[in-house]
């Protein structure tokens, strides 16, 4: 039966118990869930840890109630071999916009966290594009029912019919 | 990896709390709600409340946060019984939510559990790829 591919490049808001059960796939930049592959996650939770190495990355974590979700925010962008073969302008832009997210990332805030979903020691984590720090205390819940709403109204149809 | 290490605090109301609550044991990772009834700067505790439930937390580890009565925070960290004084919570991380919606929070608290136990009885079910 082929793979639904209807939401790879969708970044699909998961809370972390069901971003945590992600399936790998013979690909690594693509996770299954039911049946449906993805590639690109969006989650809100608090910030609960920060392990900050300067030119390098920051890894954290976030906390949504219902899990932990490991991300990494990479700041080797202007070193590493894998950007050099890119446009210089380019590669300087990600790199200011990556300094300007990690220095949001501060333990306790709530923050909105967008990137792909891959995997580092067979644990699944989120390699971070762009982070966004919640201010209104409500946000956090409205992403809750967002994910409840979405799941059952787009991510989970057609499901059933794999069981 | 750093994340292992870390656990998520479950989401509680300090009504649940109670101790025949699953959630009243030792080490629980929780997270909690409530309103600032008192905050004793010498040892750094703060009682919040939530209608008639009450809470010590233990906030001594908590920077750049500051304390005002009446308004409502969040803590995350772990719960240590004791004998003599009831529960507290060692916070690890809080922050004020001043204009949370108790209701839509206490309301939506109810439907992320209920998604979450049908998830968790209907995946075995369902076919992993």
């Amino acid at each position: 039966m082929p793979m639904d591919q209807s939401l790879l490049n969708t970044h699909v808001k998961l809370l972390a118990f069901d971003f945590l059960s992600l399936s790998p796939t013979a690909d690594p930049t693509v996770f299954s869930r039911f049946g449906k592959l993805l590639s690109r996650a969006e989650i809100v939770g608090t910030i609960t840890s920060r392990d900050f190495k300067p030119n390098k990355f920051v890894r954290f974590t976030i906390d949504d109630g219902t899990g932990c979700v490991p991300c990494i925010l990479w700041l080797n962008h202007l070193r590493s071999p894998y950007f050099s073969r890119r446009d210089p302008a380019s590669v300087r832009l990600i790199a200011n916009a990556a300094t300007e997210f990690a220095a949001r990332i501060k333990v306790g805030v709530v923050a909105r966290v967008r990137g792909r979903i891959t995997s580092y020691r067979d644990e699944v984590q989120i390699t971070v594009s762009d982070v966004v720090i919640e201010k209104d205390p409500n946000m956090e819940v409205l992403h809750w029912l967002d994910c409840l709403r979405l799941a059952r109204k787009c991510y989970d149809v057609d499901v059933h019919k794999f069981k | 990896m750093a994340s292992l290490a870390i656990k998520s605090g479950a989401l509680v109301t300090l009504p649940e709390l109670h101790p025949s609550s699953p959630f009243y044991e030792e080490g629980a990772s929780l997270r909690v709600t409530g309103k600032l009834q008192h905050y004793y700067v010498e040892t750094a505790i703060a009682i919040i409340a939530d209608g008639s439930a009450t809470l010590n937390i233990d906030t001594q580890h908590l920077r750049d946060l500051s304390f005002r009565v009446g308004s409502i925070y969040q803590f995350i960290g772990e719960l240590h019984i004791q004998q003599e004084n009831g529960a507290i919570l060692q916070a690890r991380v809080g922050r004020n939510v001043d204009g949370l919606d108790l209701n839509l929070y206490h309301q939506s608290l109810q439907l992320l559990r209920q998604f979450h136990a049908d998830r968790m009885n209907n995946s075995s079910n369902l076919m992993q790829f």
